[in-house]
């Protein structure tokens, strides 16, 4: 009677289990993982429906004294702790000859038209116990293929204001998962909450005219149409700032914007 | 209140179930284990490890993950429970099989099946990512389970069985305990709340708020800082009802009874400096889980003193004269 009993707890409890499990669309490990390449500034412009021959580029500055870079101790998983045997620095703000590194430039208002999506993934790589690159862009719509290429587990958690938030967790190397998000957002936090130094930013835009500063703070967003349009650049913690350019076909504008420590 | 004990549980005849040492002391581990449970519970929710395992029931669809960062707090916690789960199964089998009070009977079914809620729970919790309704019902039902697993061993222990009621509660300690308990138990709801809706350092300094006794109007607006000032106003209710429990059952003049409630207003105390450092170390992981579990030793002990005084005193009609009749086998 109490074996009975019992059972007919965990039988009505085990379907719950596995409902709310389902769903998620996870491939196997490959055999050899790939190589990953970060995605490049403005990869997402070859999905143009009106293409131009305008570019706008230019260098985001800072100005003052960047904080000081972040120690981090990673000795809660060996594996990370070996992959960093002198201790893990992170400069939130990476400033070289007064260029800032990783600041997500895009078109904020002017463009027209749609853009349909490249089929082409973005990837975003789990490597060292980092994310690389640290800074994502890609389109509504453009798939975001996110692989595990370390030998420890690691857990895929967005927090987005408007998108469907998610968690997903890869144990073993090799392990790829792929999502789309549906809506424009700017700068979602992605956190591993395995290991909570793991931060990256995924920026979602419903055309494809944006760029990621490189490490001398320069960027460059192609394919424009002549226009007049509003630029802004977001910075993971010094916020944004904006500019405004106007732009004629096969000419390349420059606009330069700074940040002030 | 957590729990409402069946007369059949509470009352009973003195001898009327032989005394089970055995399955006493199961009872007494699985009150501990939930203690400790609770208190690993917390350091997931300090650590921020809450989704660092995002399936369920297994991990990483393993039974065992390696037990790395996160990992380690959440999962570390799920085998915690796992055994508070399988001590809860024993003793209800147990239990079923030997205990000839029914109501106590009933009380084991009901910790298996809160338990099993509880897991559930938890699972649900890490599945919708979160949500603040579920991770809140699942830090109640924690503290109510804990309630359960004490009166489970209460009502085992030798003391229950071997005596009964004989005085009048001519001070007040029996409403004196129940009113400490609620007041305990409501202010772990609005603490749970408060940890689930990320309010914890909403309210940045102690003992004043924005520099203020009474805060600005404008900032009690938010939702997160009004959680926490009703918390802290929370703290200053439960240490009167529990000052008032612990004055009362000292005045009563019987050590079984002052003794808890004395305990727990020493911990009112530890509990007020762990909430003060939790607050002034920006939720530091050790003074904000040792503030969880210690707010479950606290409503603990005024469930206990409840137990306690519903055995030991019969609701007061108004006779004074009989006031000073001790029992002799409590003592």
């Amino acid at each position: 009677m109490f074996m009975r009993k019992t059972l007919a707890v965990v039988a009505f409890t085990a379907p719950l289990a596995f409902v709310a499990c389902g769903g998620e669309k996870q491939e196997a490990p490959a055999a050899a993982p790939a190589t990953t390449q970060a995605a490049a500034p403005g990869a997402g412009a070859g999905g143009a429906a009106a293409k131009g021959s305008a570019s706008i580029g230019g260098k985001i500055s800072f100005a003052g004294t960047a904080p000081a870079p972040e120690k981090i101790k990673v000795s809660a998983d060996p594996y990370c702790q070996k992959e960093h045997k002198d201790g893990l620095e992170r400069k939130v703000v990476d400033v070289k000859d007064g260029g800032l590194k990783d600041v997500f430039v895009y078109v904020k208002s002017g463009v027209t038209g749609t853009y349909p999506p490249p089929t082409d993934p973005v990837e975003l790589d789990q490597s060292g116990c980092m994310y690389k690159p640290h800074i994502v862009a890609l389109q509504v719509g453009q798939p975001l293929k996110i692989k595990n290429n370390d030998e420890t587990l690691h857990n895929i958690h967005p927090r987005p204001a408007v998108n469907q938030e998610f968690n997903v967790g890869q144990a073993r190397k090799g392990m790829e998962v792929t999502k789309v998000f549906d809506k424009k957002e700017v700068m979602i936090p992605v956190g591993c909450d395995v290991h909570p130094w793991m931060r990256s930013f995924i920026s979602v835009l419903d055309h494809p005219f944006f760029a990621v500063t490189d490490e001398d703070g320069k960027y460059e967003i192609k394919g424009l149409p002549a226009g007049e349009y509003e630029v802004e650049a977001v910075h993971e913690k010094l916020k944004s700032q904006m500019g405004k350019i106007t732009v004629k076909d096969g000419e390349k504008a420059t606009l330069d914007l700074s940040y002030k420590g | 209140m957590p729990l409402e004990l069946s007369a059949d549980a509470v009352g009973g005849s003195p001898g009327r179930s032989p005394f089970a040492p055995g399955r006493h002391r199961l009872s007494l581990l699985l009150v501990a284990s939930t203690l400790a449970l609770i208190f690993v519970g917390g350091l997931v929710t300090s650590t921020g490890s809450g989704l660092s395992v995002p399936d369920w029931p297994l991990s990483y669809g393993m039974v065992m993950p390696p037990m790395v960062g996160g990992v380690f707090y959440e999962h570390g916690h799920r085998m915690v429970a796992s055994f508070v789960g399988f001590l809860t199964l024993v003793l209800a089998i147990w239990t079923a099989r030997s205990e000839t009070r029914a109501g106590v009977r009933r009380l084991a079914w009901l910790a298996l099946a809160a338990v099993i809620a509880q897991g559930v729970l938890g699972g649900l919790t890490v599945l919708f990512l979160l949500p603040t309704p579920i991770s809140v019902t699942h830090a109640c039902l924690a503290q109510a389970f804990f309630c359960i697993t004490i009166a489970l061993a209460y009502q085992t222990s030798r003391e229950w069985l071997s005596s009964a009621g004989t005085r009048d509660d001519v001070v007040g300690v029996r409403g004196a305990a129940v009113a400490a308990t609620a007041a305990a138990f409501g202010q772990l709801v609005l603490g749970a709340l408060m940890r689930h809706i990320g309010a914890g350092l909403a309210v940045p300094d102690f003992p004043r708020m924005y520099g203020r006794w009474i805060p600005p109007a404008e900032v009690l607006e938010q939702v997160p800082v009004a959680v926490h000032v009703a918390h802290r106003a929370g703290a200053v209710i439960v240490l009167a009802f529990v000052l008032r429990l612990a004055l009362r059952a000292t005045r009563d003049g019987h050590v079984r009874l002052a003794r808890p409630a004395q305990l727990a207003l020493a911990l009112v105390f530890v509990q007020i400096a762990l909430g003060a450092l939790t607050v002034i170390t920006g939720k530091a992981v050790l003074p904000t889980t040792a503030h969880v579990a210690t707010g479950a030793a606290i409503l603990g002990l005024c469930w206990f003193s409840t137990l306690r005084t519903r055995r030991h005193l019969h609701a007061a009609m108004s006779a004074p004269a009989v006031a000073g009749l001790g029992d002799p086998a409590v003592s």
